[in-house]
């Protein structure tokens, strides 16, 4: 049995999710009774991948919102109650989703195995991060001819490179040849070790890479008040937006330059379940993040170990194992749409 | 608690910057000795040295009901009144003297409601009241208890946790081998009892912050564990979020 731990995008729509769900009380509550709130088991569903094969699984909301990211401690609770609800139900193997892995990361939550009276068994959870990875890839990869963009001749500016999934992006663009890669992240001396590690890549600020980049690989959260200079990018530009929450297309819209939800996959036919409308995909009954889909692929694989687990740990042969599931089991990266048209046919349309 | 629960974190910050009041929090257990933490103690140990008599006398109780369990319940009975002579140790050993009658008023709503149950013969009510919502509580509390308490009253406590397992665990067997009949019950016992627990949460809620246990943590902890009970028992998805979400908004 596959799990995913997920949360919603806000406080309100949580609230009206809550309340279309039958969980009256909880819409009616205010956030103080949101943050004491025990993690709920939403939904259980059954998937039938490509082959046939059919598995079980079950989402569990962690009831976090994003606007308790600033409460330390409940943030931190949020994510360890939902992992141990997932564990008590028995579920094998769980995808964190959303801020759940990143508040696992950044709070150094490894560090806290004992929940309650609860040991957690880390070998039940995944990241996602490895498909995540690959996923992001194939959209570089699938799109970019279409915008007329050589990828051997392409330079591709990974903002957060030295992240879990930006290490591993860049690895995979390098075995896969791009003209070059350039390293953007907050944070200089992993980019250095990760740039040591590489052996390429050009170091630089956010705003000396984004004029020189054909393709943008954005893996980190956008600091808030981030304006983008659409006048000095290259035309045209692929941006996969695959950090969260996804909003990269508000920021960088501007004629040429082509933003595509990152890490987003689609099964090959509708699952019958209401959790991905939480998280606001374009055809939630098939559309899903990757993270959450790595679950789902263990499950059918067989696999039921952290596959993701810890920083930097993805290598080019677990994304290449992980990819080629995705694909055997029905699931594929989600692609720019509509197809772009030259711009004189736009003109005579 | 204060310094922790405004803490602002957000993903994304170095770690390091996150690490430090975390870190300072586990060094710096309370002031045993300090004369706010003992006054708070006198409150918060008499609570529970009254939670472990009334769970003494609520399980003699229960055996009156149910006269073919009433050997295993005296059995139960006999770990509380053991648990009891632990706490009133804990508070000889800090030099505290337990307000034993703030924690009999304090116990009065649930004392009477199981008392009222127990004269009209519910069995479900009184086992809702007892072996879930106190054992629930009782567990939740000590384990948040447990990282923040004095050398000697942690080794106690740790000892009484497992006990209490054992209790929560009749209480669940018994309305899981008999929920097709106990189920209205237990709803409207639920809605009846838990609004209380919030209540007296709350009550304590500042002796509680002096002894470094934040109300928030407990009642999620305590939430956890009464949802999993109800699980246990055999309610599924909304029913348990709509029975738990009464503690939070009734």
């Amino acid at each position: 049995m596959f799990g995913l731990i997920g949360h919603s995008t806000s406080f309100e729509e949580a609230r009206n999710k809550a309340r279309s769900l039958g969980y009256d009380a909880y819409a009616d509550g205010d956030l103080d009774m949101w943050c004491a709130a025990p993690p709920q088991l939403v939904e259980r569903v059954t998937v039938t991948g490509l082959t046939g094969q059919t598995i079980e699984g079950a989402y569990i909301d962690s009831v976090f919102v994003p606007e308790m990211l600033r409460r330390f401690k409940t943030a931190k609770r949020k994510v360890l109650k939902a992992m141990e609800l997932a564990q008590k139900t028995g579920i094998d193997i769980t995808a964190l989703g959303g801020f759940t892995s990143i508040i696992f990361e950044d709070m150094n939550l490894l560090r806290e195995e004992r929940v309650s009276a609860v040991e957690l068994n880390w070998e039940r959870f995944t990241t996602g991060n490895t498909h995540t990875a690959w996923v992001i890839c194939q959209q570089v990869e699938i799109n970019a001819p279409r915008l007329g963009i050589d990828l051997n001749r392409a330079k591709v500016a990974v903002v957060g490179a030295s992240g879990d999934i930006g290490s591993a992006v860049c690895r995979w663009l390098q075995r896969r040849g791009v003209a070059e890669l350039l390293l953007v992240a907050r944070r200089p001396q992993p980019l250095v070790d990760l740039q040591q590690s590489l052996g390429e890549g050009r170091i630089l600020s956010l705003e000396e890479a984004l004029p020189e980049a054909d393709i943008v690989v954005w893996v980190a959260s956008l600091p808030q008040g981030l304006q983008i200079e659409t006048a000095t990018l290259p035309r045209p530009c692929l941006m996969i937006d695959g950090g969260y929450p996804k909003n990269l297309d508000t920021k960088a819209a501007a004629p040429g330059i082509h933003v595509l939800k990152g890490g987003i996959v689609e099964f090959w036919q509708d699952i019958g379940w209401q959790m991905m409308e939480l998280a606001d995909m374009a055809k939630p009954q098939r559309q899903m993040f990757a993270c959450f889909a790595e679950a789902m692929l263990l499950d059918f694989e067989g696999i039921h170990t952290n596959f993701s687990w810890g920083r930097n740990n993805i290598t080019l042969a677990a994304m290449d194992l992980i990819g080629a599931a995705s694909l055997r089991h029905g699931f594929r990266a989600l692609e720019l749409d509509p197809a772009p048209q030259p711009a004189t046919s736009l003109a005579t349309a | 608690m204060v310094t922790l629960t405004t803490e602002q974190a957000v993903p994304g910050a170095t770690p390091a910057s996150q690490e430090a009041p975390a870190a300072a929090a586990l060094a710096g257990l309370p002031d045993f000795s300090s004369a706010a933490y003992k006054d708070a103690y006198s409150r918060i140990n008499a609570i529970v040295i009254e939670g472990e008599q009334e769970a003494h006398d609520n399980y003699i109780s229960l055996g009156s009901l149910l006269p073919d369990q009433a050997d295993e319940l005296s059995k139960l009975a006999r770990m509380e009144l053991k648990h009891m002579r632990g706490f009133t140790a804990c508070a000889k050993n800090l030099e505290v003297t337990a307000d034993m009658p703030f924690a009999k008023e304090f116990f009065a709503p649930l004392h009477n409601n199981f008392q009222a149950a127990l004269a009209e013969g519910k069995v479900t009510t009184c086992l809702l009241i007892q072996a879930i919502l106190i054992e629930a509580f009782a567990i939740s509390a000590y384990h948040i208890y447990i990282p923040v308490a004095d050398p000697f009253a942690r080794k106690i406590t740790e000892g009484v946790v497992k006990d209490e397992y054992t209790h929560l665990n009749y209480g669940q067997e018994w309305l899981k081998a008999n929920l097709e009949t106990v189920r209205e019950e237990l709803t409207e016992a639920n809605r009846a009892n838990l609004p209380l627990v919030r209540r007296m949460l709350e009550r304590v809620a500042d002796d509680a912050a002096v002894l470094q246990m934040d109300q928030e943590d407990l009642m999620a902890d305590f939430l956890s564990s009464y949802q999993e009970a109800l699980m246990e028992i055999g309610f599924t998805g909304r029913d348990i979020a709509r029975m738990a979400a009464a503690a939070l908004v009734g």
